[in-house]
C-alpha cells in the first residue's frame, strides 16, 4: 500500500507557555507558566485531574487557543502555519461528526479541508482501515458511539497530518468498546512517524499507548511526573504494571485536593 | 417509499381522516343551531356554493396564489440575503434586526391602499404586501439557525487553516437549514394572509376582492367557502413544506430560540448608553432610507411623504397638536383593545399547553389540529369571527387573542417536550407530583419557545387588530388608516404608520427585554451563544 507520506511530525517546543481566562476577581489561571518539549514522531500523552488544563494545553498546541504568554513552536513553525498546510489534526471527545454528511462525506471532508486533492481511493482504504467498510453511506446518527470515534480518527487520519492531537477520543465510550479501539486504532498511526500528543483521563491507556507519560497536577498545570514508557514495556505485563502504579503515584501527589474543594466553592 | 414507512400510512391516513369527519359533524351541528342567524355557514350549504361556483372561486384562488407565491419568494429571498449579511458581518446584527423589525411592522392596512396608489391596479401591492409578511419569520429563526452549531465543528475547521468563509460553507448553512425550513413553512399561510390584504386594498381579482365583496353582501355562505378555501391551501402548503424540510434536513441540531447572543455585560449607565445609540442609529437608518426610497422613485409628494412632511405635520405646524390628539385617541382605542386580546391568546396558549402537559395523550391528539388552526390565514377568519361575536369590542380582542393563541400553544407544547428527560426521570423516581414535575422541569423548559412566540406575536396582534377595525368596527387605528387612505388624508396616513411601526417595535422591545430577564434565571444556556 503506497501512501503518500507527509514530512515526519516535528518536534513540538512549549516555552513558558500560560494561559489565564477572564480579569479581575474572575481570573483562572488555566495553565501556569510551563516548558516542555514533546519528541518528534512519538506519542505523547498528558494526564492530570479534571480542569487541569490539560485539554487547553492541546488546544493551544492546535492553535485553537493563543497563549496567554510564552510560545509553542512545532519544528520551528507556528501552530498556525501547521494548520496552513493541513498538517493538523484532531479528534474530539465526542466525535464532532456533521450530522447531515455520511460516513465517507465526513471523511472526504477533511481532506477538501486541508486543500489536499479528492481522493476517493484513500478515502475508501481509510474507511476499511477502521473497520467500517460497508458503512460508507450510513450517516452518524445511525452509527454506535464507537463507530463515531472510528470515523473521527479515520477523518484525522485520511490528510496524513504530521501532528495528530487526540483529546480524549475514547472518553465518551464504554471500557470494552475503549479496550478494542486502543487496540485496532494505534498502530494506524504509530509506524507513520506522525507526532501525537493525546490527553487521557485513563492511566493504563497513556501506559498502554504512549511512549512517554506527562502528569499535570492540578490547576493551574504544572509538570508533576514525566515518565517515559520503554517499548519493551508493551509486551511486559509486570512492567506495565509498574509503569501505571508510578504514574497514579505521580497523578495522587499533583492531586491538589484541598485546593480543588476550595475551587468548587468558590465556582 | 421504504419499507419501514409504509405501515404507518394507512394509520395516519385514518386518523386525519377521522378528525376531518370528526370536524364536520360538529360544524354541521353548529350551524344547525345557530340556522337563522347570519352567522355560520353548515358545510353543506357551503359545499354547495362552492360547486356551483368553483370556476369563480378557482379562477380568484390562483390569482391569490400566483401573487402569495411570488411574495413568498421575493421576502424569502430578502431574509436569507439579511441573515448572511448579519452571519457575515457579525457587528450589524442589531442594527439590521431593528430595521427589519420597524419595516416588518409596518400596518399592512396601511401600506397597502400606499402601495396601491404607487403601483396603480396590478398585482404589485399583493406581492410587496406578501413578501412583507414572510421575510421577519424567516430571518429570525435562520439568524439563530446560523449560529446553533456546537463549537467543535468550527474549531475541525480552524484546525485545517480555514476561516469564516470555509465555516459559512460546510457548517452554519446547513446547521441553519431546519431553522430556514420551520421559517419557510410559517411563511406559507403568511404570505397567503400578506397577498390577501393586498388584494382588499382595491386589487381586481383574487381571493381577497371575493372576500370583500361577501362582506359588503352579508354573503354568509361566500365568507365560509373562501375562509374554508383559503385555510386549506394555506395548510396544504404548511404540510407540503414539512415534508420537504423531512427530506432536506433529517438531522436536526439542538434547538435554539432566543435570539440574543452577548448578553449585555458590564455597568447599567453604559447598557443603556449603548440601547441609546442602538435605537438613534435605527431612526437615522430608517428616516435614511424612507427619504431615499421617495427620491429615487421621485415620488409625488402629495402621497409619498417624506420624514420632514411629518415632522412639520406632527410637531411644527399650527395645529400640529390637534394632529398629535386624533392620533393619540385612535391609539388609545386601539391599544385598550389589542393589549387584553394579545395577553389573553398567550395566556390561552401556554395554559392550554400546560393543562396538556399534565395529560400527554391528549397533546398528542391536539398539536396536529393546532399546528392546522395556524396555517390558517387570520384575514380569513377575521370576517367569521366578526359574523359570529359583532362588530363591538368583544369581537376584535377575539381576533387578536386568536391570532396569538395558535402561534403560543404550538410553541409552548415544543417547549414542553424540550424538558431534559433525565430531570423528569429523576423526579418520577421520587415520585414527585405531576405540578411539581411541571413547575421545576417543564415550565422552565417551555419559557424560551415560549418568549419567541411572545415577541412575533406583537406585530401579529397589531395586524390583527387592525385589519378587524378597519373591516369591521370603525374605531382605532386601523380604521383611521383606513379613512385616511380613502379621503387622501397623507399626512394623517404616514403619521398613523409611523405611530403603528414604532408601536410594535417598542412592544416587540419590551417582551424582548422581559424575555432576557426571565430566560437569564431559568435558561442562561439560551443566551449563552
Amino acid at each position: 500500500m503506497a501512501e503518500t507520506m507527509n514530512a515526519p511530525g516535528p518536534e513540538i517546543v512549549c516555552e513558558n507557555l500560560a494561559k489565564r481566562f477572564g480579569h479581575g476577581p474572575t481570573l483562572v489561571e488555566a495553565v501556569a507558566p510551563l516548558s516542555l518539549r514533546f519528541a518528534a514522531g512519538r506519542m505523547t500523552a498528558l494526564v492530570g485531574p479534571s480542569g487541569c488544563g490539560k485539554s487547553t494545553l492541546l488546544r493551544m498546541v492546535a492553535g485553537l487557543d493563543s497563549p496567554s504568554d510564552g510560545t509553542i513552536l512545532l519544528g520551528g513553525a507556528t501552530p498556525e502555519a501547521l494548520q496552513r498546510e493541513g498538517a493538523m489534526a484532531m479528534a474530539f471527545q465526542d466525535a464532532s461528526l456533521l450530522p447531515w454528511r455520511s460516513v465517507r462525506g465526513n471523511i472526504a471532508l477533511a481532506r477538501k479541508l486541508a486543500r489536499l486533492p479528492a481522493d476517493p481511493q484513500a478515502v475508501a482504504r481509510m474507511i476499511d482501515r477502521v473497520g467500517l467498510a460497508g458503512f460508507e453511506d450510513a450517516r452518524p446518527a445511525e452509527l454506535s458511539g464507537g463507530m463515531r470515534q472510528r470515523v473521527a480518527i479515520a477523518r484525522c487520519l485520511v490528510t496524513n497530518p504530521r501532528v495528530l492531537l487526540l483529546d480524549e477520543p475514547f472518553g465518551a465510550v464504554d471500557e470494552l468498546t475503549r479496550a478494542r479501539l486502543n487496540a485496532e486504532l494505534p498502530p494506524l498511526w504509530q509506524a507513520t512517524g506522525t507526532t501525537c500528543l493525546m490527553v487521557t483521563h485513563s492511566v493504563p491507556e497513556a501506559v498502554a499507548l504512549a511512549d512517554r507519560v506527562v502528569v499535570l497536577s492540578s490547576r493551574p498545570a504544572q509538570v508533576a511526573g514525566d515518565i517515559a514508557i520503554p517499548a519493551e514495556a508493551r509486551s511486559d505485563k509486570a512492567a506495565r504494571l509498574a509503569l501505571v502504579e508510578q504514574v497514579s503515584a505521580a497523578l495522587a501527589q499533583g492531586w491538589d485536593e484541598a485546593g480543588s474543594a476550595e475551587r468548587l466553592a468558590a465556582q | 417509499m421504504t419499507l419501514l414507512a409504509q405501515p404507518r400510512w394507512p394509520g395516519a391516513v385514518g386518523r386525519s381522516l377521522g378528525s376531518v369527519a370528526l370536524v364536520l359533524v360538529l360544524w354541521h351541528l353548529m350551524a344547525l343551531s345557530v340556522a337563522g342567524s347570519y352567522m355560520l355557514a353548515g358545510p353543506v350549504a357551503v359545499g354547495q356554493y362552492l360547486a356551483e361556483n368553483h370556476v369563480l372561486i378557482g379562477r380568484a384562488l390562483w390569482v391569490t396564489v400566483q401573487n402569495a407565491g411570488w411574495g413568498f419568494l421575493a421576502g424569502n429571498l430578502a431574509a436569507i440575503v439579511l441573515a448572511l449579511i448579519v452571519a457575515l458581518v457579525p457587528q450589524s446584527r442589531m442594527l439590521v434586526s431593528a430595521v427589519a423589525l420597524v419595516v416588518f411592522c409596518l400596518p399592512l392596512v396601511a401600506t397597502g391602499p400606499v402601495l396601491r396608489v404607487l403601483y396603480g391596479p396590478g398585482p404589485g401591492p399583493q406581492i410587496t404586501l406578501a413578501a412583507l409578511s414572510v421575510y421577519f419569520t424567516t430571518f429570525i429563526p435562520l439568524l439563530v439557525g446560523l449560529r446553533a452549531a456546537p463549537g467543535n465543528w468550527f474549531d475541525m475547521i480552524r484546525l485545517y487553516g480555514r476561516g469564516t468563509w470555509s465555516a459559512f460553507v460546510h457548517v452554519r448553512i446547513m446547521a441553519a437549514m431546519p431553522y430556514l425550513m420551520a421559517g419557510l413553512q410559517v411563511a406559507a399561510p403568511a404570505a397567503f394572509l400578506g397577498a390577501m390584504v393586498g388584494e382588499f386594498t382595491g386589487a381586481e381579482r383574487g381571493l381577497g376582492v371575493l372576500t370583500l365583496r361577501a362582506m359588503r353582501g352579508l354573503d354568509v355562505e361566500a365568507t365560509w367557502a373562501i375562509a374554508l378555501v383559503a385555510a386549506s391551501v394555506s395548510m396544504l402548503a404548511y404540510g407540503a413544506i414539512g415534508l420537504l424540510a423531512d427530506r432536506i434536513s433529517p438531522a436536526r441540531p439542538e434547538i435554539l430560540l432566543a435570539t440574543g447572543t452577548t448578553p449585555p455585560r458590564g455597568p447599567l449607565a453604559l447598557r443603556a448608553l449603548r440601547g441609546l445609540t442602538l435605537v438613534l442609529a435605527t431612526g437615522a437608518v430608517l428616516v435614511g432610507l424612507w427619504w431615499l426610497a421617495m427620491e429615487v422613485f421621485a415620488l409625488s409628494r402629495f402621497f409619498a411623504k417624506r420624514p420632514d412632511d411629518i415632522w412639520r405635520y406632527l410637531v411644527t405646524a399650527a395645529n400640529a397638536e390637534a394632529h398629535r390628539a386624533t392620533l393619540w385617541a385612535a391609539s388609545q382605542a386601539t391599544l385598550v383593545q389589542v393589549v387584553p386580546g394579545y395577553l389573553a391568546g398567550l395566556g390561552f396558549g401556554a395554559g392550554l399547553a400546560l393543562l396538556l402537559a399534565l395529560a400527554p395523550v391528549l397533546a398528542g391528539a391536539v398539536l396536529p389540529l393546532a399546528i392546522a388552526l395556524r396555517s390558517v390565514p387570520i384575514v380569513a377568519t377575521a370576517p367569521l369571527i366578526v359574523l359570529a361575536l359583532g362588530r363591538g369590542p368583544v369581537g376584535t380582542i377575539t381576533i387578536v387573542a386568536v391570532m396569538t393563541f395558535f402561534p403560543a400553544l404550538v410553541a409552548c407544547i415544543h417547549g414542553l417536550r424540550q424538558a431534559p428527560g433525565q430531570a423528569l426521570d429523576l423526579m418520577r423516581l421520587y415520585a414527585t407530583n405531576p405540578l411539581a414535575r411541571l413547575w421545576h422541569a417543564q415550565l422552565p423548559a417551555m419559557l424560551p419557545a415560549f418568549f419567541a412566540a411572545a415577541r412575533l406575536s406583537v406585530p401579529a396582534a397589531i395586524l390583527a387588530v387592525t385589519v378587524a377595525e378597519w373591516l369591521a368596527t370603525g374605531r382605532g387605528l386601523g380604521a383611521l388608516m383606513a379613512m385616511t387612505a380613502s379621503t387622501s388624508d397623507y399626512n394623517l396616513l404616514w403619521s398613523a404608520i409611523l405611530v403603528v411601526a414604532c408601536g410594535s417595535a417598542l412592544g416587540y422591545g419590551l417582551v424582548g427585554l422581559v424575555e432576557r430577564a426571565v430566560l437569564a434565571r431559568v435558561a442562561p444556556e439560551q443566551l449563552r451563544r
